[in-house]
């Protein structure tokens, strides 16, 4: 009985896990960031993003899961330009994971805002939910010209019309790098053995990955900067990038 | 063997159900083209138990409204958006369309079960009676019974009377 | 109540089951119409979208949500005004609803069975539709009953099965009137329709507790779906739909749409099944009146909405609310508030609130008001979010506009064979309107 009602009452728990085993956790130094796209390229790459090409581009039906957004600041000819790289900000309090009518999108015990997309009946709901727009729709079953489609990447399903997608963190390479640890006599993975497409890419190493829940990593210690921020966090989604701002002179 | 007298007017053919009852026929019917709450005071129909079925009904849909949204949340633990597994706010929603479901659908019950429709057997019936005839039908009236309830059904100056024989 | 004289209980049956009984060349030809129309504009080019993908219609990146869901509103808020109002003024007991409901019921599920189709264009995979409900499976997953779509799932299963319920029951003593007017196999139909009613007193009086608890039922259930479609949207944090106002106000709108959908089908009743006797002037004066009470409600929510937009005062909103008032689609908005908010005012003259052919053109205003208003919901406030860089625009595409015209004659296909299956007028219930039979008289 007492069992039973310690159960309830962690069911209650919001977020239901107590602590995530691990918080994978991304920082993006602004002031780094050129703007490159190299990581927009990269991520095409790793995850099978389809091309959609140029008439479906200028419809905006473009999937990208990660997008350099350019900002002006100042009036001309004092004019700045800045980047953010957007991406799914795996939110800890996503208001996504609840409009899902079909659990396509939940939360997993590594704190990361997972899609399934074998379970997405493309209701859509998701994306409108989503403050950062970061989730995008299969409008049509995109296809690869021979011999592209043999750059598929193996360990990334290839999505079909009607179905939602959005940045995993590179799940497949976390799923490797986890499996390999507990081969390897159980032990926890280590700070740098996890390296998602995007932050491999990256010729000024803007973006760090990590965990946050070991200290020692080099994520926990980016995201004790004092320029550390988070994008829209008013909304009180807890998003889980921190993005480091501009040093101003 | 059953008696239907059939009238054109609808005082005529309460007096002679009020007549009929008076007199000790018990298994009368009283059928009629539209709702007549007269006639339904002559057999003393009272509150109908259809009530019971909806209340059992709406709070047999809440409970299981509620287990349906909790339970099925406990058998696969998918957490969402921060939420608790069991979220009061949105399950009570559930609850709530949940109870309105069972309630109609036990009313619905309770109508079949009270009114004893669907019927399957033929009973005594006039075609006129759905249009603008007021019928009285004395089930399961055997010998003098017979002429009794026919010289009550004549003296209230019913239109038609017929004699049926009865299925059983 | 009737403005040509008081007809006899024979008449009333003669008349209705005439319209259900008689059927000349013109009704074969508008019904093969309306199913022309639907089968070209609506499944022809849904079956292509299912082919190619739902990029067929004009959604994209920034508007993932178009004309299918607004459409959708707007078939369900059709659909309130029927059954609920039908519910109401059957426990307030209003006499002159007891010509008119039958109809106005009919319409409520035709246009949520147009509404649940409309799930299924809206939907990218809709051969997976059946994932959203709680029917168990192999693999053991339930659907997720924190998501406002699964209220939604089942409110609308819920309503319409109570509608259906509803509407079915209230028709028993009339299948019975069918029953006895026809021969065959109509005949043998509708001895199973009817239940082998016989109306007798004791059949009279559980139809008549029954159906107080179907009307009990009802309401609530009807108020709760509207407010649960609005909290489709309500519950995002989209700026322009975050409000705490949106199920009033659509529950107002939908009553709104609904009733003015109601004069519509009156008229056309009316005219062509020759029910002047039955449905007169004082039906047309009662929903006109309600017609302006539920138009001054809905102006004011909508003030209240555009007033709470500005003086929260925060960037989102105020872009939002700037994109609706003066952006691209501000004709339209400015269209939906002339038709929706001073049109129906006309209806404050007696001489306009009388004429049929003045009451139809407003109720169809109105009803196009509707329908662009829960399309300014969802193609203006989706555009702009949060972020400038993923500020788009939405137009609807052919496929999307060609469907929405599809729909309506869906609608009119559904209600076409209704009319032939069904009494549209309660024969029972005219019949309590009228004087009863006395000796004396």
């Amino acid at each position: 009985m007492s069992t039973f009602v310690e159960k309830l009452r962690s069911y209650r728990k919001p977020g239901y896990y107590d602590e995530f085993d691990y918080h994978w956790t991304m920082t993006i130094d602004l002031d780094r960031c050129t703007g490159c796209e190299a990581c927009v390229v990269a991520c095409q790459a790793e995850n099978n993003l389809p091309i959609v090409g140029e008439e479906r581009f200028a419809q905006s039906r473009e999937i990208k899961w990660i997008r350099i957004e350019r900002y002006w600041e100042g009036e001309y000819p004092n004019v700045k330009m800045g980047f953010i790289p957007m991406l799914c900000q795996q939110c800890d309090d996503a208001p996504c994971e609840t409009a899902c009518p079909v659990y396509a999108t939940y939360h997993n015990q590594d704190g990361l805002n997972t899609q399934i997309y074998n379970r997405c009946i493309g209701t859509r709901t998701c994306a409108v939910y989503c403050p950062y727009e970061v989730r995008y729709f299969n409008w049509f079953t995109y296809t690869w010209d021979e011999p592209l489609e043999q750059q598929l990447n193996p360990d990334v399903s290839v999505r079909e019309k009607g179905v939602m997608e959005k940045c995993t963190f590179c799940i497949q390479r976390i799923r490797i790098a986890k499996d390999n640890a507990k081969d390897d006599d159980e032990r926890r993975v280590r700070d740098g053995e996890v390296v998602p497409a995007c932050v491999q890419s990256c010729p000024t190493e803007a973006m760090v990955f990590g965990n946050s829940k070991d200290p020692g990593s080099k994520v926990s210690k980016m995201m004790k900067n004092p320029r550390g921020y988070k994008v829209l966090e008013e909304l009180n989604t807890s998003p889980s990038i921190v993005y480091l701002t501009k040093a101003h002179s | 063997m059953a008696v239907i007298g059939a009238f054109a007017y609808e005082e005529d053919f309460l007096a002679a159900a009020e007549n009929l009852k008076a007199s000790g026929f018990d298994n009368i019917s009283l059928l009629s083209p539209l709702p007549l709450e007269e006639a339904q005071e002559v057999l003393g129909l009272g509150k109908s138990p259809v009530r019971r079925f909806s209340l059992a009904g709406a709070i047999l849909g809440g409970i299981c409204g509620f287990a349906m949204a909790a339970g099925t949340a406990l058998v696969f633990i998918l957490p969402t958006g921060g939420r608790t597994i069991i979220t009061l706010p949105p399950f009570l929603v559930i609850t709530y369309e949940m109870t309105i479901l069972f309630g109609v659908l036990f009313t619905l019950l309770g109508f079949h079960f009270v009114s004893g429709l669907p019927a399957w057997r033929d009973k005594p019936y006039l075609p006129s009676a759905n249009i603008d005839h007021f019928v009285v039908v004395v089930e399961g009236a055997a010998g003098e019974q017979v002429a009794r309830a026919e010289a009550i059904i004549r003296d209230a100056g019913a239109d038609e009377i017929r004699h049926v024989e009865e299925d059983q | 109540m009737f403005d040509h004289g008081q007809p006899s209980y024979a008449e009333v049956n003669k008349d209705v089951l005439a319209t259900m009984l008689e059927t000349g060349p013109k009704y074969w030809i508008l019904l093969g119409t309306t199913m022309g129309v639907a089968g070209i504009c609506f499944f022809m080019p849904w079956f292509y979208q299912l082919i190619v993908g739902v990029g067929a219609a004009g959604m994209n990146r920034n508007a993932v949500w178009g004309t299918y869901l607004s459409n959708f509103i707007f078939w369900i808020g059709l659909s309130h005004s029927g059954t609920l109002l039908s519910a109401v003024l059957h426990i307030t007991n209003s006499p002159w609803r007891k010509a008119i409901y039958r109809s106005a019921e009919a319409m409520t599920l035709f246009s949520l069975m147009t509404a649940a189709l409309f799930v299924m264009v809206h939907v990218g995979r809709v051969w997976f539709v059946h994932w959203s409900f709680p029917i168990p499976n192999q693999m053991g997953l339930w659907p997720n009953f924190r998501s406002p779509l699964m209220f939604d799932v089942m409110a609308i299963t819920t309503y319409l099965t109570a509608s259906s319920i509803f509407i079915y029951m209230g028709s028993v003593p009339d299948f019975a009137a069918v029953r006895d007017a026809s021969t065959g196999l109509r005949r043998r139909l509708y001895t199973i329709f009817s239940f082998g009613w016989r109306g007798t007193a004791r059949e009279w009086h559980t139809l008549g507790w029954a159906y107080t608890f179907f009307a009990v039922f009802v309401v609530p259930l009807a108020v709760s779906v509207h407010s649960i479609v609005s909290w489709d949207f309500a519950l995002s944090i989209v700026p322009g739909l975050h409000h705490t106002i949106f199920a009033p106000y659509f529950v107002c709108g939908a009553i709104y749409s609904g009733t003015a959908g109601i004069v519509t089908v009156m008229y056309c009743l009316r005219k062509f099944l020759h029910f002047e006797k039955y449905i007169g002037q004082v039906h047309l004066d009662s929903l006109g009146k309600l017609l302006i009470a539920l138009s001054l409600i809905w102006s004011y929510i909508n003030i209240l909405e555009l007033f709470s937009s500005w003086y929260g005062g925060t960037s989102f909103e105020l872009e939002a609310l700037k994109f609706r008032l003066i952006g691209f689609y501000a004709p339209l908005y400015w269209e939906m508030i002339l038709f929706c908010a001073f049109v129906p005012l006309l209806m404050l003259s007696k001489k306009i609130r009388w004429s049929w052919n003045k009451m139809l053109v407003i109720s169809i205003l109105i009803n196009i008001g509707m329908l662009t208003e829960r399309f300014i919901i969802v193609a203006t406030s989706q555009p702009r979010k949060f972020l400038p860089d993923a500020f788009g625009f939405y137009f609807p595409s052919w496929i999307e506009i060609s469907i929405t015209i599809g729909s309506f004659a869906i609608f009119a296909t559904l209600f076409l064979i209704f009319i032939k299956w069904v009494p549209s007028i309660s024969i029972y219930e005219v019949k309590e309107t009228l004087k009863p039979l006395r000796r004396d008289a």
